[in-house]
């Protein structure tokens, strides 16, 4: 796979524009789970996707043939999602409705067995999570997606991020400890 | 040990921490930290990725569909990269460099050539004297060889002694008169003898005969004419070696 994309970036940067969408072809569907996952949002991860691809072939000139294309145009996926979310979150307004509680946990549950209890807990810790995820800086939130969804490691994180990995380690501390306040009522010692 | 923090369980939990062995011990012993991390992993472990959507084949095509409008074809790379700037611009001063150190080279050699030309004057000139006065004095000596071997008898000397004779007259007036203010006692003085022999045998009036030869002689002392010249042959020779030697050092 590394070396066709190789032989395809040779070619696009030959002039064959089209080459490029066979490049598509190979990325786009890992980069749209990525890009949801953060986003949460099909239209934005659409937005992302879309927009990772350009960023890449206006970027593909600077393209080190020594790297991995897919963690090159992941990288830039990344940074693509982080400016989504800086973007709504300048213009996000909380609905009264969604906005959590911490002094009144909402439910309590004491037996995590299966069933009906259990379904309703998982309703409400998915919930929460989401509400949560959306209390989370947009560094924090991609951090935590990389880290505990897409399992990427901390160098990883701070490749895709541009920042320092103590920075990226420390993101994924703050985004658990908020999660952590926000899921921890739900749950009984039993 | 001190209990876990946060951030360290944390840091166990993605098995990203620095010393995990020692955690792993220590949550083995510790039941506090134990039943603490427990939670904290029972609520990480709750947290699920969302459900991505599903995405068909036609996905992908229509990713590119949705961008290709706006992508600009690149032009290919090798026209590009030579007419760069930068490149010309190292490739403009590399013959600018060339062309300098080519004249500068050319000035050098020209100024740095005339005093060798100069100072080679005397010594080429000196070559061409040697050369020509030991031809000169070899023509002498086979002269005078030939005219010790023909003394005595009655007969005519049959080989033409006295036109190479008055040949060699002239020319040796010519180099006596041109070593004179060479203040040489034994050259001076080997031409002198020499023009005294060739002057008796191109005047003689007559053909030779062997008794006039051997006048000649004995009267002219022409056996010791030809020592001279044979040594002045000898030095001529040194002077030519030391002549050739002084060149190629001078060319190195």
């Amino acid at each position: 796979m590394g070396n066709d994309d190789y032989a395809l970036i040779r070619r696009v940067l030959a002039g064959e524009k089209d080459a490029y969408g066979l490049l598509v072809a190979h990325h786009s569907k890992s980069l749209f789970r990525v890009a949801f996952r953060i986003t949460e949002n099909e239209a934005d991860a659409d937005e992302v996707v879309q927009e990772a691809f350009l960023r890449g072939y206006r970027k593909l000139q600077d393209f080190d043939s020594r790297s991995n294309f897919g963690t090159w145009i992941y990288r830039i996926a990344m940074n693509c999602a982080l400016d989504v979310l800086d973007k709504q979150k300048s213009q996000t307004v909380v609905p009264i409705a969604r906005e959590y509680d911490s002094e009144l946990p909402a439910l309590q549950v004491a037996d995590r067995a299966a069933g009906p209890d259990r379904l309703l807990l998982s309703r409400e810790i998915e919930t929460r999570r989401h509400a949560a995820m959306e209390r989370l800086t947009p560094i924090e939130r991609i951090a935590f997606v990389m880290r505990h969804m897409e399992e990427r490691s901390t160098e990883e994180i701070a490749g895709a991020l541009g920042i320092a990995p103590n920075s990226a380690k420390q993101a994924v501390f703050r985004a658990v400890q908020k999660l952590r306040q926000s899921l921890a009522p739900l749950w009984v010692r039993s | 040990m001190k209990h876990l923090t946060e951030d360290e369980m944390i840091s166990h939990f993605y098995s990203e921490d620095l010393c995990q062995a020692e955690a792993e011990i220590h949550l083995q012993t510790c039941k506090r930290c134990a039943q603490a991390y427990e939670e904290f992993s029972q609520l990480l472990r709750s947290v699920h990725a969302p459900g991505v959507p599903r995405r068909g084949s036609e996905y992908a095509a229509q990713v590119w569909q949705s961008i290709q409008e706006s992508l600009q074809p690149y032009r290919p790379m090798r026209k590009r990269s030579f007419f760069r700037w930068p490149q010309f611009a190292y490739a403009a001063a590399c013959l600018l460099f060339l062309a300098g150190a080519f004249w500068a080279g050319r000035f050098w050699e020209h100024a740095h050539s005339k005093p060798s030309i100069a100072s080679s004057e005397p010594q080429t000139k000196e070559r061409v004297v040697l050369f020509v006065l030991d031809d000169h004095f070899d023509r002498s000596e086979r002269l005078l060889v030939r005219l010790n071997h023909a003394g005595g008898g009655e007969d005519y000397v049959d080989f033409p002694l006295q036109a190479e004779a008055q040949q060699l007259l002239s020319d040796n007036q010519l180099y006596r008169q041109s070593a004179a203010p060479a203040n040489d006692p034994l050259l001076n003085a080997a031409l002198d003898h020499l023009e005294r022999v060739l002057v008796e045998i191109a005047n003689s009036g007559h053909e030779l005969s062997g008794r006039d030869i051997a006048s000649i002689q004995k009267q002219m002392n022409t056996r010791g004419l030809l020592f001279q010249i044979r040594v002045l042959r000898t030095r001529i020779s040194e002077q030519k070696s030391n002549a050739q030697a002084a060149r190629k050092g001078a060319n190195i």
